[in-house]
């Protein structure tokens, strides 16, 4: 019973088919406490509708033979076998060369240092510490910056 | 007559060899589709493509595999393209806020047909889900014969068949209980 709580909780816990699919084989169709929560056959079959009360009639080879004559419409869609195992191997394709990218990606840029590295080394040779002049006289300087801001304001008055 | 013979027959084109086969599937085929669809007319238009379409592509078709399951996995495929065009339709009307469906080109009046499924408790289930239940409930089918028909792997298929048989068994619990406090 506290199996059969576990199961149920690992089940609705990871929604990958194949693990599910582990634990339907490993566990609930052998459990019989598991497959008394499962509609039966007889159960399941009740709520379909079954062949022989089923008509066809005339109409549906009527329907069939006026398809066959009418060449001139439209070709019926033909189902191809062999289209789910191209789309798949499609897919592993492009996820292959996705792969494929990110790992080329991954190995040019380890190595690679940002720029940002060299222009602080080159930073103390540009920088350039100069007076604020007012006819030729060092001024009277106040730097503003309002609160919550990015503008700064430089206030530069004549020294008296 | 063999099934084999039918089919030998139907290649070699002879018309009364397809009739026959047609009469032998279409009951089982109808009841598929009803089972799925829900609508006898729309059961019917997926019915005459389906045989529409074993009568071009018989070729193809594989003696060495169920023909059942050959004819089923077409049905499938031709229901699940119903079921996209209502889907296709209620969205159409959702969008134009209009209470009627229209009629689309390519499969006149059909949307306006009503649409009821052998049992309410089925419309909680995926179209997936349903079918899967449907063939192993009706026709007996293992897991590995409802992949073939849907095109999956019998694992998946078997996932779908416990989700359905456990949202049933739900249902019917509930419904029981209710009628048993009504």
């Amino acid at each position: 019973m506290s199996r059969c709580k576990t199961v149920s909780f690992f089940y609705a816990l990871i929604p990958l088919r194949p693990w599910r699919d582990l634990l339907i084989r490993r566990h609930i169709e052998g459990c019989p406490h598991c497959q008394a929560g499962l509609a039966s056959r007889g159960e399941s079959r009740s709520l379909f509708v079954q062949e022989g009360t089923v008509s066809s009639g005339r109409t549906l080879w009527t329907g069939i033979e006026s398809g066959l004559a009418d060449e001139a419409g439209e070709p019926i869609k033909t189902i191809s076998r062999q289209a789910p195992s191209a789309l798949r191997r499609r897919r592993w394709a492009v996820a292959a060369a996705l792969l494929l990218v990110l790992a080329t990606g991954y190995w040019l840029l380890k190595d690679y240092q940002p720029e940002a590295v060299s222009v602080a080394s080159a930073a103390p040779a540009r920088f350039e510490l100069e007076y604020v002049r007012v006819d030729g006289q060092p001024a009277n300087a106040v730097i503003y910056q309002p609160q919550g801001s990015d503008m700064i304001i430089i206030w530069a008055g004549k020294n008296r | 007559m063999d099934e084999q013979e039918l089919i030998a027959g139907c290649l070699q084109g002879r018309a009364e060899y397809f009739r026959m086969i047609v009469e032998r599937y279409s009951a089982p085929a109808m009841a598929l589709a009803m089972n799925i669809l829900g609508n006898h007319n729309d059961a019917e238009d997926a019915c005459q493509e389906l045989f529409i379409q074993v009568f071009r592509n018989l070729k193809s078709y594989d003696m060495n595999k169920s023909f059942k399951n050959w004819l089923y996995t077409i049905l499938y495929r031709r229901c699940l393209d119903h079921l996209r065009r209502r889907r296709r339709s209620a969205e159409l009307v959702k969008k134009m806020g209009q209470e009627t469906v229209p009629a689309t080109p390519a499969n006149p009046g059909s949307s306006e047909r009503p649409r009821r499924l052998p049992s309410d408790l089925l419309e909680s289930l995926k179209a997936r889900e349903r079918i899967a239940l449907c063939l192993w409930a009706n026709e007996g089918f293992s897991a590995r014969e409802i992949s073939e028909v849907l095109r999956c792997s019998a694992g998946t298929a078997r996932v779908y068949l416990f989700q359905a048989r456990k949202k049933i068994k739900k249902l019917l619990e509930q419904g029981h209980v209710s009628l048993q406090n009504g």
